[in-house]
């Protein structure tokens, strides 16, 4: 029997919005059902996805019209290789959610486990959204549930300072969703459509002008300032360090990676048009990227607080997607696609490692943490490895990436920003190396870190796994690669391999 | 001809696994020590189950994972790879037994021998590289997995050592991948299988950048001047570790690396048209004198056995950067030379720190009396240095000077004379307080009940290593000797005809 | 009619939009801060609605009275559609508002810069 799998790519992004919506009910009597609830629903979720994906790699991308009302009138759910993405999406929330189980009993009571499930769940189905919508507003929809969601993420879990926290990144992110709502509006005026396909045929005909720059002008920043880029990084590295750990993990590794998307969902729109000279932007996102690697690896080095240096890891890896995208030769947009899968693995193996050594210690510092290693052997480990990943060293996933995109550079004839990004690598190592040093090799400074036990296997599980992962895929690395590469192609048709 | 054959892969990952058990199953003493024996003999075995055919001038190859066309993981065993991991793998098994005895009663030792476990896979995995991808990528983990075994004693001043380590060698990796990039831009493939990949046109300042971007990258581990200074500070670690690592296993990776660099990357032919070989040749020889002048100065023993690496590593470099086939005989059976050679002094420094507790050559007066067949592996190893015939060492330094003659460079012959009067310079002080001094305190003699003037898992490595160095020097036309396996290599592997002199 | 070489409509629009931005960037109470991004968001939907204007066009309503031209429907449902987003926004600012103010004591962004 064939399933139609068309048919169930509603259903990924239904399924998790509406177990949300119950989330409250199902875990009435007893909160904690919450956390179970909400794995079953990303269970099927991810079961659902991988169809999707199989279904893609043997018959190439498809549609599904919501409510039968066909394109470009109705709502058009559009599967190609760039929603590919929501499975290794879903899969991992499958892996951060058993974290969350234990975690979050020392950061929140248990009456509001309900309400964060229900959030995580209502994330999780806005990304899925995001990433198979072929429609315009419908975008912009779901970069609201996506922003709302995260917004509250970030402040569930603590009292007043996250609050602030959340509200500094809401009063940015409102900003930027209205910059887009602008531009949709615009991009809508003009060309009468809201179906992406149709906007990018309809543009064409339209042939350029000054509304045209202004709309791309507005959905640039604005997924700029999703993917949290210099110079409108500033919201991250609070938002992302209060928050609860299994929180920075999502924030971190795919929240910010909706900007990305997003912008490789502009370029799909624009290249297909065609009607606007693209270098001068890409080179600017080049130079953009850059900085943002360099100031982030910079930033990084001088924190003690280990979250805080994890976010402003994460500017700097955005950096280097946003600089192979702004180099626009097919190897350096291949890699800095697959850098939004590898850095999003890397950074849940640091942030829940991280978050089982504040739990299990109840320090945060890495002076406090000295010798953490001796007791909690499995997740030291764990975190070395995705220290040797960020950095890009082999054989890890994070070498692949940052190989492909300073391909790229060279393959561009950008040869100072392919030396820039291999160097540039190497400083934020300064820190990864106090770190393996404070932990392995020094002696415990408190005793609650030498007395710690090495987390509860509901914990340590997702970790171990997440480290292997980051290990495999240092030499599997092709297979996202292989996937991605036609989809890449085909948007730079005047590059050819 | 090239066939393909799993034990190139299997050789690497084998010992992968057993790295793998070591860590889980080390608390156990029993255990540790079975897998890390059965890593090292598997590979051993399955690198001189594969001689015979290289001999034949069979090149085994496995295609592991392709990224995209033309960027993979690839294995091929050519005859200089295979001559490099038969070098490493020999000497691991050795320096195993050695380990063993030597760290009795260390703490951390399922960290040592896990890791220990781990370098051994990834400097078969370099020798056994098709293509720079695949060297570079075992080439770093390389430099990861040597870092715990640097610091292992978790002093300041080991981790102080292990921070410059890791800085110079990531540091050079950051230049070496650049390069190796910049080479996959220039040629559109990375493969090591030709005499050559790149070519003139891609424009004299481009193919300047990558040769020294790629020679800066491998020269750091190879200890050419002035990229050397981690070495002397990496003595730190704890012998067994600078024995193996520091004097074949990390240096050696270097040092193979640049002569693939020479010989596989940019070819003899293309060198010799842009002449970058000839600055490199004369950056090795001063390398070779500065070393060895600077050895004269060094008290502490470790410190001066790592200035004679630096020294003799360049050996190889000059050897390669003379572009001849005679010169290339020598720099490649200099890899073998000058690793057994320097094994058992490291090993003979380790045995008499760890019966007597002495570490500067100021104190070995009358040593000789005290240990005497220890003394007597050194003093083979030193004259193997000086270059004194019969003695492997003086292979290396005939056929350099051939080779040198050969490229019309006759000064060179010069500046190896000079180095082997250094040589001897520093060695001979060392045998000379041995055996004819009397001590100024008697040395205390070994404990009642052990007839050996030292450990035996100390001892043994030490003797057959020195025995060795004898046999290299005495048997070298032998077939089936490693020096046969040297022509092999450099008349198919760098397509450099007619090395029989 | 056109002012600047816009139409009047627009122009009231970008001096609305800048408006609510003076409010969000200047001021310093947390809920002044909050009433400048509906200012803005106003101003989109304002926006939005003028540039689904035809002149002269019926309400987008099949029924007896009404023929062809009619005002695009698709803005209307845009703007409602976004009304429901921002309000939303401004339920969650304000839910985190309280938060801080419980917290804290105070919604002024000068004296929580002071506190540690």
């Amino acid at each position: 029997m064939t399933v139609p799998w068309v048919e169930a790519l509603p259903w990924t992004v239904v399924l998790p919005l509406v177990g949300a919506a119950l989330t409250p009910a199902v875990a009435a009597r007893r909160p904690r059902v919450a956390g179970y609830w909400a794995w079953g629903v990303l269970l099927v979720t991810t079961a659902l996805a991988s169809g999707l994906v199989v279904e893609l790699a043997l018959r190439g991308p498809f549609s599904y019209a919501l409510g039968g009302w066909a394109a470009p009138y109705g709502i058009e759910l559009r599967f190609d290789h760039f929603s590919a993405w929501v499975l290794p999406l879903a899969a991992l929330f499958v892996v951060i959610v058993p974290f969350s189980w234990r975690y979050l009993d020392h950061v929140m009571p248990a009456g509001r486990l309900p309400a964060f499930y229900a959030l995580l769940l209502l994330n999780c189905g806005g990304m899925i959204g995001f990433c198979v919508t072929g429609d315009l507003f419908n975008l912009f929809v779901f970069t609201e549930v996506v922003a709302l969601s995260s917004y509250a993420l970030v402040a569930v879990g603590g009292r007043g300072l996250a609050a602030y926290a959340a509200l500094k990144y809401l009063f940015i992110g409102a900003v930027s969703s209205l910059l887009m709502l602008f531009a949709v509006a615009q991009l809508f005026v003009m060309t009468g459509s809201l179906n992406m396909a149709d906007v990018a045929a309809r543009l064409a005909e339209l042939g350029p002008g000054v509304p045209v720059m202004v709309a791309f002008a507005a959905l640039a920043v604005s997924f700029m300032v999703k993917a949290a880029m210099f110079p409108v990084h500033v919201w991250l590295p609070d938002a992302h360090a209060i928050a609860p750990s299994p929180v920075s993990a999502v924030l971190s590794g795919m929240v910010v990676k909706i900007g990305i998307v997003g912008m490789l969902r502009v370029y799909q729109i624009y290249y297909g048009a065609g009607v606007l000279e693209l270098g001068p932007f890409n080179q600017a996102l080049v130079w953009l990227g850059a900085i943002s690697i360099v100031m982030g690896a910079f930033f990084a080095v001088f924190q003690d607080d280990i979250k805080l240096m994890l976010a402003y890891s994460t500017i700097s890896n955005i950096g280097y997607i946003v600089l192979g995208l702004g180099l626009a030769s097919p190897y350096a947009v291949i890699g800095a696609s697959v850098h939004v899968f590898n850095h999003a693995l890397i950074k849940a193996t640091l942030f829940l490692a991280a978050g089982a050594i504040i739990h299990q210690t109840g320090y945060r510092t890495l002076s406090d943490l000295r010798g953490v290693a001796r007791s909690m052997p499995q997740t030291a480990a764990a975190m070395a490895v995705g220290a040797v990943s960020i950095v890009g060293l082999p054989p890890t996933a994070g070498f692949v990436c940052k190989w492909f995109i300073a391909l790229g550079a060279f393959e561009a004839n950008q040869a100072p920003f392919g030396f820039a990004l291999v160097f540039g690598a190497l400083f934020i190592f300064i820190y990864y190396i106090r770190m393996v040093n404070a932990f392995y090799f020094q002696q415990p400074v408190h005793a609650a870190v030498a007395e710690a036990r090495d987390v509860p296997l509901s914990m340590r599980g997702p970790i171990v796994l997440l480290a292997t992962l980051c290990l495999i895929l240092g030499v599997l690395g092709g297979i996202p690669l292989s996937f991605v590469e036609p989809a890449v192609l085909d948007l730079l048709p005047a590059w050819g391999p | 001809m090239e066939v393909v054959d799993a034990r190139v892969i299997l050789a690497p990952t084998v010992s992968f696994l057993c790295a793998a058990l070591v860590f889980a199953t080390g608390r156990s003493v029993f255990w540790r020590r079975f897998w890390t024996f059965l890593a090292a003999t598997i590979k051993m075995g399955l690198v001189l189950s594969m001689l015979p055919g290289t001999l034949r001038g069979v090149v085994y190859t496995y295609q592991f994972v392709e990224f995209t066309p033309g960027i993979g993981i690839g294995f091929r065993a050519d005859a200089y790879g295979m001559f490099f991991s038969l070098v490493s793998s020999t000497l691991w098994v050795l320096t195993t037994i050695y380990a063993i005895g030597y760290m009795q009663g260390d703490k951390d030792r399922v960290r040592f021998f896990g890791f220990f476990a781990l370098c051994v896979s990834t400097t078969v995995g370099v020798s056994f590289a098709e293509n720079l991808l695949t060297f570079f990528l075992f080439y770093e983990t390389l430099t990861i997995c040597t870092y715990p075994l640097v610091v292992h004693a978790e002093t300041p001043e080991a981790l102080r050592a292990g921070r410059i380590y890791l800085t110079y060698t990531l540091i050079g990796g950051g230049f070496a991948l650049v390069g190796a990039i910049m080479t996959l831009n220039v040629a559109g493939t990375l493969t090591l299988a030709h005499p050559g990949i790149l070519s003139g046109d891609a424009g004299f300042g481009t193919l300047l950048v990558i040769f020294l971007c790629l020679i800066i990258g491998f020269g750091v581990k190879a200890g050419i001047m002035p990229l050397h200074g981690w070495l002397p500070i990496a003595m730190v670690a704890p012998t067994p570790v600078s024995a193996l690592l520091h004097a074949v296993a990390v240096v050696k990776v270097g040092a193979f690396g640049v002569t693939r660099v020479i010989y596989n990357v940019f070819g003899v032919e293309l060198l010799q048209q842009l002449g970058f070989a000839t600055p490199l040749a004369w950056l090795a020889a001063f390398t070779i004198l500065a070393g060895s002048t600077i050895a004269l100065t060094q008290d502490h023993l470790k410190r001066r056995l790592a200035y004679s690496t630096i020294s003799q590593l360049s050996y190889i470099v000059l050897g390669a950067a003379l572009l001849t086939p005679l010169a290339a005989t020598a720099a490649i059976i200099h890899v073998a030379n000058q690793a057994f050679a320097k094994i058992t002094m490291f090993f003979v420094v380790g045995a008499i720190t760890k019966t007597t507790g002495k570490k500067y050559v100021s104190e070995l007066d009358g040593i000789g009396a005290r240990m005497p067949w220890s003394m007597a592996a050194f003093t083979i190893a030193a004259l193997s240095f000086v270059g004194v015939p019969l003695f492997a060492g003086f292979i290396t330094k005939w056929y350099l000077a051939l080779g040198a003659l050969q490229a019309d460079a006759w000064w060179f012959v010069l500046v190896m004379i000079v180095s082997s009067l250094l040589n001897a310079g520093y060695w001979f002080p060392i045998i000379h307080r041995a055996y004819f001094r009397t001590a100024q305190e008697p040395w205390p003699p070994p404990p009642p009940g052990r007839r050996l003037e030292t450990h035996k898992t100390l001892l043994i490595p030490i003797l057959i290593c020195a025995a060795y160095v004898l046999l290299l020097g005495v048997t070298a036309e032998v077939p089936g000797m490693p020096f046969s396996v040297a022509q092999v290599a450099v008349e198919r592997a760098f397509g450099l005809p007619g090395v029989t002199p | 009619m056109l002012l600047f070489g816009l139409d009047l409509d627009y122009v009231a629009v970008i001096v609305l939009f800048c408006v609510g931005l003076y409010m969000l960037v200047a001021k310093s109470n947390l809920l002044k801060k909050l009433l400048g991004l509906n200012v803005m968001e106003t101003a989109v939907f304002a926006f939005i609605v003028t540039a689904g204007m035809i002149e002269g066009g019926d309400p987008p309503i099949m029924v007896e009275g009404t023929s062809a031209p009619f005002a695009s429907p698709i803005p209307h449902a845009m703007v409602l559609t976004g009304i429901v987003v921002a309000v939303s926004v401004t339920a969650v600012a304000l839910a985190l508002i309280v938060q801080i103010h419980a917290h804290f004591g105070t919604i002024e962004v000068d004296e929580l810069k002071e506190l540690p």
